[in-house]
C-alpha cells in the first residue's frame, strides 16, 4: 500500500505580482515502510514538496493521498487529527515550546490526542516517553529547559516528540542540517531504527551521507522530480561508503 | 541610514506602533483632563462659595413678620461687620401646585422631600446663578427653582406653578433653573424657590402669617459674636457656622468627582503600565536585530538613539492628539461629576493640559531610556540569543504536565505560561485587579446605603409605615396639630379594623454646653413622641429613660469632650437644664451632630425646629400590606415603607453612586477589553512560531483558542479574587471615613453578595472572555510555515 501518493502537484507563489511556480506537476509514491530522501539544489522546491505533501502547506493544484485518503477533502479539524495521530514532523531547527521542559514537550502531543485524555492511557504515554528517551539516550535531560541541552540532544528530543503518538509516517526537513557529524550519525541511526520498525520516513537533505541511509533518493530541480535512485534497505556500516559513492555518481549525472 | 531603519521599523511593526500610539494618546488625554479637573474641582467649590457671597454665619428662624428680635440684635452690633435678613415663607405641599407643564396641561401635585423656602432674589448674600454661570434677575410673575427641585418635579423653564401663601395665590412662570452655593448641595435639606421682592411683598402684606427668615452675618469679631449669640438663646430652626460647613455639605458631590478622578488616575497608571510592557516587549522582539547591529559594529548610543528617536516621534504625535482630545473629554467628565457646583471654564487651564501632555512625552522617553539601558549590558551574542546568556538560577518550569494527569494540555499550557512569565502577565493581573476594586468600592458604598440596617444610622427605629402629611411646617408652629393628626390616624385605622400605634420625632434647636456656659453651641435634639414606644440603636451605654437623661452622637461627644456619665446643659441662663449622658449613637442626620432625649424629658416648645418621621406600627401586618392599606385609607398622605423614607432622604446620593458605578463598570469593561485585545495581540505576535509548531504537531484551532483564552480568564479569575479581598480590606479606609464625615462613625459596610460575587464578575468574564476569544481567533490565521519564525 502507498503511504503517500502524489498526482500532478503544483505549488505557485505570487511575489510582486509575478507568478513563481515552485512545484510543477509532481507525481510520486512512497510505499508503506519505505524511507525516501529528497535532494536537490537550494531553491529547487525540496522543502516546499515536503510541506505540501504533509499538509503543512496548501497546494495550488493536484492531489495528495495519505494512506488512501485525499488530504484536500479533509477539513481543518480532520487535518489536525491527522497530524496529531498519524504524522510526525522533524524540523531542521529544533523547535520546542520554551516554557515547557524537554519531557513535557515530548508528551504534549500524546496528551492532546483523544486517547491521551484517558488517565490510564497517560500512564502508558509516560512509559512510552521514557522508553523513547532511553532508546535515544536523552533520559537524563528530561526535566531540563530547552536552552540547557545540546543541538543533538534537542533534535533527538524532537524525534521522540514526533514518535510519541506512533505515527504512520515521519516527515523530516533537513533533520541533521544543524548538527555536527557525530550528532548527525546518531539522529540518522534513530531514523533508520524507526523505519526498521515499520514507520514510513520522508526526509529532505543536502547531505549525501544522510541520503545514503535511505531506501530511495529523489532528485528535484526547478520544481520537477528529475530522477530517482533506488538504493534498497540500509543494513550495516560497511555498506554506507558504497551507497554514498553510488549516490554521488548519480547526483553528478543529474548535474548536482 | 537611521531614518531608513526607523521608517522600515514603523512600517514592519505597524500593529505594535499603533497600540503604543493609542496608549500614549489615552495617557495624555486622561492625564491632562484629570489633572485639569482636579485643579478645577478643588478650586470650584471655594470659588462658588466666594462669588455667591456665603456669610460667615447664618441662622433660619420663624417670626410673625412684625417683631424680629434677631434683626434687632444684629442691628448696630459692633461684633457684626455686615448682615442681611432674607424674608420668605416655608411652603407646605398644599401651598404649591404645578399648573402647566410644557408637555401636559392640568394641575399636578408638587413633590418635595426637602424644606422649600420661598424668598426674594438675594442681592447681597447667598447669591444664586443660572446654570451657565450668569447672574439671576427676575421680572414680576417669574420664579426660579434650584436644579434638584426642578429635576424632582420634571420642571423646565417656561412651565408654570401656582403658589398660595395665606389667602393670596399667584401663578408664576419658571424663568430659570439655578445653582445655589449654600443650599444646592445634595446633603442640604433646605431648598429655595426665588421670586421678585415685589411679588414676595404681595404675600407678606397679609397679617398672621409665619415668616421664615434667613439671617446672614459676617463677623467683625467671631469669638465675641458667638459668645453673644449663645447668650441670647434665640429660638431658631437652624444655624450654620462658617464656609467650611457649607463646603463639607458638598462631600457627596465631591465624592463623585473624587471617584471619577481616582478612575482617571487609575487609567493613567494602566496606560503607563501597558506602555512599559509594549516598550520592553518591542525591545525583546528586536533583540536579534540589536545583536546583529552590535555584531557589525554599531555603537550602543547609536542603537539607543534609534529607539529614542522612534519613541520620541510616536510620543509627540500621541501627546499632541491626547492634548486636544483632553479638552472635550475633561469637560464631559467634569459635567457628570459636579452638577451642583459652578465651575470656571477649563479654557483657562491650557497650560495644565500642555504640561501634562509634555510630561507624558518625558515619561515615555524616560521609560524608553531606562529600558534600553539593558542594551549596554548584553553582548552581541546574548542579544542574538534573545537576551539569554545560557545561565539560569531558578527552576523555570513551575508545573509538570505528566504530574497532572487530569489537566487538559491547553489548560496546563495556560497555567504554565502564566507562572513562567509572571512579570508579563502581572500587568494584566494588576489591571484586572484594579478594575475589580474600582467597581467593588462604590458598589459597597451603594449597598451599604441601600441596606436594611442603614435606617439605624439615621437614628430611626424601623417601623411598618412612614407617613408624610405635608404639614411639617405647620406642626412646628402648632405642635398640638401633630398630636391631633397622630390620634386621628390611629382612630381612622381602628375604624378600618387595624390596630396601630403612631409616633414621630420632634427636633429642637437648643443651645447646649458641657461645663462653661460661654462655650454654648446650638445642637439638634431629638425627642420621640406618640403612643408607639420605640427603641434606637446605640454604639455604647443605654437609651435615656428618665427625664434628665440624654444620649449623644459620637461626633458631638468628641466635639464637646464628654462621655457617658457626664453632664450636659440645654438652654440659656438660669433656665438651663442638666442632662446626664447615658449612651452614644451615630446619625447621618445633621452631619452626625446631635442628641436624643427620653420621652419624658421636658423641652421648651419654642425651640422646636422640625418634625421628623411620622411612623406607624400596624399589628399583625407586614410592611408592604400595611403601606397598601394606608394608601387607600389616607389618599392625601404620602405613605412609604423603610425603603421609601430612605430614598427620600438619601435617594439622590444613592442614585448618584449608582450612576457613578455604572460609569465605572463601563470604563472598566472597556479598559479590560482594550487591554486584553492589546496584550493578546502583542503576545500572539511573539508566539506565532509557537502556535505554528503546536499546529504542526496536531493541535486544533479550537485547542489553541482555548489555550489563549484560558490564560486571560485565569488571570481575570485570580484578579477578581484578589480584588475582592483587597476591596474588603480597603473599604474601611476609603468608604469608612466618608460615612464618618456624614455622621455614621461606626457603620458596618455591606456587600451585596449577588452583585459582588456573581453579577459583576460574570459581566467581567463575559466581556473579557468575548474580547479574548475575538483576539484568539487570530490563531486561525497563523500559517504552519511560520514555525520557522520560532525564536
Amino acid at each position: 500500500m502507498d503511504s503517500l501518493k502524489v498526482r500532478d502537484l503544483c505549488k505557485t507563489y505570487i511575489i510582486n505580482k509575478r507568478q513563481n511556480n515552485v512545484l510543477k506537476n509532481i507525481n510520486m509514491e512512497i510505499k508503506q515502510g519505505e524511507m525516501v530522501a529528497v535532494m536537490g539544489p537550494s531553491g529547487s522546491g525540496k522543502s516546499t514538496l515536503l510541506y505540501t505533501v504533509s499538509g503543512m502547506d496548501h497546494i495550488t493544484a493536484g492531489k495528495v493521498d495519505f494512506f488512501g485518503r485525499d488530504m484536500s477533502s479533509l477539513n481543518a479539524r480532520q487535518m489536525s487529527d491527522l497530524r496529531l495521530d498519524e504524522m510526525g514532523f522533524i524540523f531542521q531547527q529544533m523547535y520546542m515550546l520554551k516554557n515547557l521542559s524537554i519531557y513535557d514537550n515530548i508528551v504534549l502531543p500524546a496528551y492532546q490526542s483523544k486517547s491521551g485524555r484517558n488517565r490510564a492511557k497517560r500512564k502508558e504515554i509516560n512509559n512510552r516517553a521514557k522508553e523513547l528517551m532511553h532508546k535515544l539516550g536523552i533520559s537524563e535531560i528530561a526535566e531540563h529547559d530547552i536552552n540547557e541541552v545540546s543541538g543533538g540532544q534537542l533534535q533527538r528530543a524532537c524525534i521522540c516528540r514526533s514518535l510519541i503518538n506512533h505515527p504512520k509516517m515521519i516527515f523530516a526537513d533537513e533533520p541533521t542540517g544543524a548538527l555536527n557529524q557525530q550528532n548527525s550519525k546518531e539522529v540518522m541511526k534513530e531514523l533508520n531504527r524507526i523505519n526498521a520498525e515499520g514507520t514510513t520516513v520522508m526526509l529532505v537533505t543536502h547531505d549525501m551521507k544522510v541520503a545514503a541511509k535511505n531506501d530511495r533518493v529523489l532528485y528535484i530541480e526547478d520544481g520537477n522530480i528529475k530522477g530517482e535512485y533506488v538504493l534498497g534497505k540500509f543494513t550495516d556500516k560497511q555498506e554506507t561508503r558504497e551507497r554514498e559513492r553510488k549516490i554521488s555518481n548519480w547526483l553528478m549525472e543529474m548535474g548536482f | 541610514m537611521f531614518f531608513r531603519i526607523l521608517k522600515k521599523d514603523l512600517k514592519r511593526k505597524k500593529t505594535m506602533n499603533i497600540i503604543l500610539l493609542l496608549f500614549i494618546i489615552l495617557a495624555a488625554m486622561f492625564l491632562s483632563s484629570s489633572v485639569d479637573n482636579l485643579v478645577a474641582v478643588n478650586g470650584a467649590i471655594d470659588h462658588f462659595i466666594s462669588i455667591s457671597k456665603t456669610p460667615d454665619f447664618f441662622a433660619v428662624a420663624l417670626t410673625d413678620g412684625i417683631t424680629d428680635e434677631i434683626a434687632d440684635f444684629l442691628k448696630g452690633n459692633e461684633n457684626v461687620e455686615e448682615y442681611e435678613v432674607i424674608n420668605g415663607f416655608n411652603l407646605t405641599n398644599e401651598d404649591i401646585t404645578i399648573t402647566k407643564c410644557q408637555e401636559e396641561e392640568g394641575r399636578t401635585k408638587y413633590e418635595r422631600t426637602n424644606v422649600l423656602h420661598l424668598g426674594a432674589v438675594p442681592e447681597n448674600f447667598m447669591k444664586v446663578f443660572r446654570m451657565d454661570g450668569g447672574s439671576l434677575s427676575l421680572k414680576s410673575g417669574e420664579i426660579a427653582f434650584l436644579k434638584a427641585e426642578a429635576e424632582q418635579n420634571h420642571l423646565q423653564v417656561g412651565d408654570r406653578v401656582s403658589i398660595k401663601v395665606g389667602e393670596v395665590e399667584q401663578e408664576f412662570t419658571i424663568a430659570a433653573i439655578v445653582k445655589d452655593a449654600v443650599f444646592g448641595s445634595t446633603m442640604m435639606g433646605f431648598k429655595r424657590a426665588l421670586i421678585t421682592e415685589e411679588d414676595l411683598e404681595k404675600f407678606a402684606r397679609q397679617d398672621g402669617l409665619v415668616h421664615t427668615r434667613i439671617y446672614n452675618v459676617n463677623y467683625a469679631d467671631k469669638e465675641k459674636f458667638k459668645e453673644q449669640w449663645a447668650e441670647q438663646g434665640f429660638m431658631v430652626i437652624s444655624t450654620i457656622e462658617g464656609r467650611s460647613t457649607i463646603r463639607m455639605c458638598y462631600i457627596m458631590d465631591m465624592l463623585i468627582a473624587a471617584i471619577l478622578i481616582i478612575v482617571s488616575v487609575c487609567l493613567i497608571l494602566l496606560a503607563f503600565l501597558v506602555l512599559r510592557f509594549t516598550i520592553v516587549f518591542t525591545l525583546q522582539e528586536d533583540y536579534k536585530e540589536i545583536g546583529i547591529m552590535k555584531a557589525i559594529g554599531m555603537k550602543d548610543a547609536g542603537i539607543k538613539g534609534l529607539y529614542l528617536i522612534k519613541y520620541l516621534a510616536i510620543s509627540i504625535i500621541g501627546a499632541v492628539i491626547g492634548f486636544f482630545l483632553g479638552f472635550p473629554f475633561g469637560k464631559a467628565i467634569l459635567k457628570q461629576a459636579i452638577v451642583n457646583i459652578l465651575v470656571d471654564s477649563t479654557e483657562q487651564n491650557v497650560a495644565i493640559n500642555f504640561a501634562c501632555a509634555a510630561a507624558v512625552v518625558f515619561i515615555v522617553l524616560l521609560f524608553c531610556y531606562l529600558s534600553t539601558n539593558k542594551l549596554k549590558k548584553i553582548s552581541a551574542m546574548e542579544a542574538i540569543r534573545n537576551g539569554s546568556n545560557g545561565e539560569r538560577y531558578q527552576v523555570k518550569n513551575h508545573l509538570k504536565l505528566w504530574k497532572r494527569p487530569k489537566m487538559k494540555p491547553y489548560f496546563y499550557m495556560a497555567v504554565n505560561d502564566i507562572l513562567s512569565s509572571l512579570k508579563r502577565f502581572g500587568i494584566l493581573l494588576a489591571t484586572f485587579c484594579l478594575g475589580t476594586i474600582l467597581i467593588l468600592l462604590p458598589l459597597s458604598a451603594a449597598s451599604t446605603l441601600k441596606s436594611d440596617g442603614i435606617i439605624y444610622s439615621f437614628s430611626i427605629s424601623p417601623s411598618d409605615v412612614y407617613m408624610d402629611t405635608g404639614r411639617w411646617e405647620t406642626y412646628i408652629v402648632d405642635m398640638d396639630l401633630l398630636f391631633q393628626d397622630m390620634e386621628e390616624i390611629e382612630e381612622k385605622l381602628k375604624e378600618n379594623g387595624l390596630t396601630a400605634k403612631t409616633g414621630a420625632d420632634i427636633g429642637y434647636m437648643i443651645p447646649c454646653y458641657a461645663d462653661d456656659p460661654k462655650d454654648k453651641v446650638t445642637y439638634y435634639v431629638l425627642q420621640a413622641v406618640g403612643s408607639w414606644d420605640r427603641h434606637y440603636a446605640l454604639l455604647s451605654g443605654q437609651e435615656p429613660e428618665l427625664s434628665n437623661e440624654v444620649m449623644i452622637t459620637e461626633l458631638t461627644a468628641k466635639e464637646l469632650r464628654v462621655g457617658i456619665g457626664d453632664t450636659i446643659h440645654f438652654g440659656t441662663g438660669d433656665e438651663a437644664k442638666e442632662f446626664i449622658i447615658t449612651g452614644t449613637y451615630q446619625s447621618m442626620m445633621n452631619m452626625g451632630q446631635g442628641f436624643r432625649v427620653s420621652r419624658s424629658a421636658e423641652l421648651e416648645k419654642e425651640y422646636a425646629a422640625g418634625i421628623f418621621c411620622l411612623q406607624a406600627e400596624i399589628e399583625e401586618m407586614e410592611s408592604e400590606e400595611a403601606c397598601e392599606r394606608l394608601r387607600e385609607i389616607f389618599p392625601d398622605y404620602k405613605v412609604m415603607n423603610a425603603e421609601g423614607i430612605l430614598d427620600s432622604m438619601i435617594g439622590g446620593i444613592v442614585e448618584q453612586i449608582d450612576l457613578t458605578t455604572i460609569f465605572i463598570v463601563g470604563t472598566v469593561l472597556m479598559i479590560n477589553s482594550l487591554i486584553t485585545i492589546l496584550m493578546m495581540k502583542t503576545i500572539m505576535t511573539k508566539e506565532r512560531g509557537d502556535i505554528a509548531l503546536l499546529k504542526s504537531i496536531g493541535f486544533s484551532d479550537k485547542s489553541l483558542l482555548a489555550w489563549q483564552t484560558a490564560r486571560i480568564l485565569l488571570i481575570l479569575a485570580a484578579a477578581i479574587g484578589i480584588g475582592t479581598v483587597l476591596s474588603n480590606v480597603l473599604a474601611p479606609f476609603t468608604i469608612g471615613p466618608i460615612f464618618s464625615m456624614m455622621g455614621a462613625t461606626s457603620i458596618e459596610l455591606v456587600t451585596n453578595t449577588w452583585e459582588a460575587i456573581a453579577g459583576y464578575p460574570v459581566l467581567l468574564f463575559l466581556v473579557t472572555g468575548v474580547s479574548s476569544l475575538f483576539c484568539a481567533g487570530g490563531v486561525r490565521k497563523v500559517d504552519l510555515k511560520e514555525v520557522n519564525n520560532i525564536e
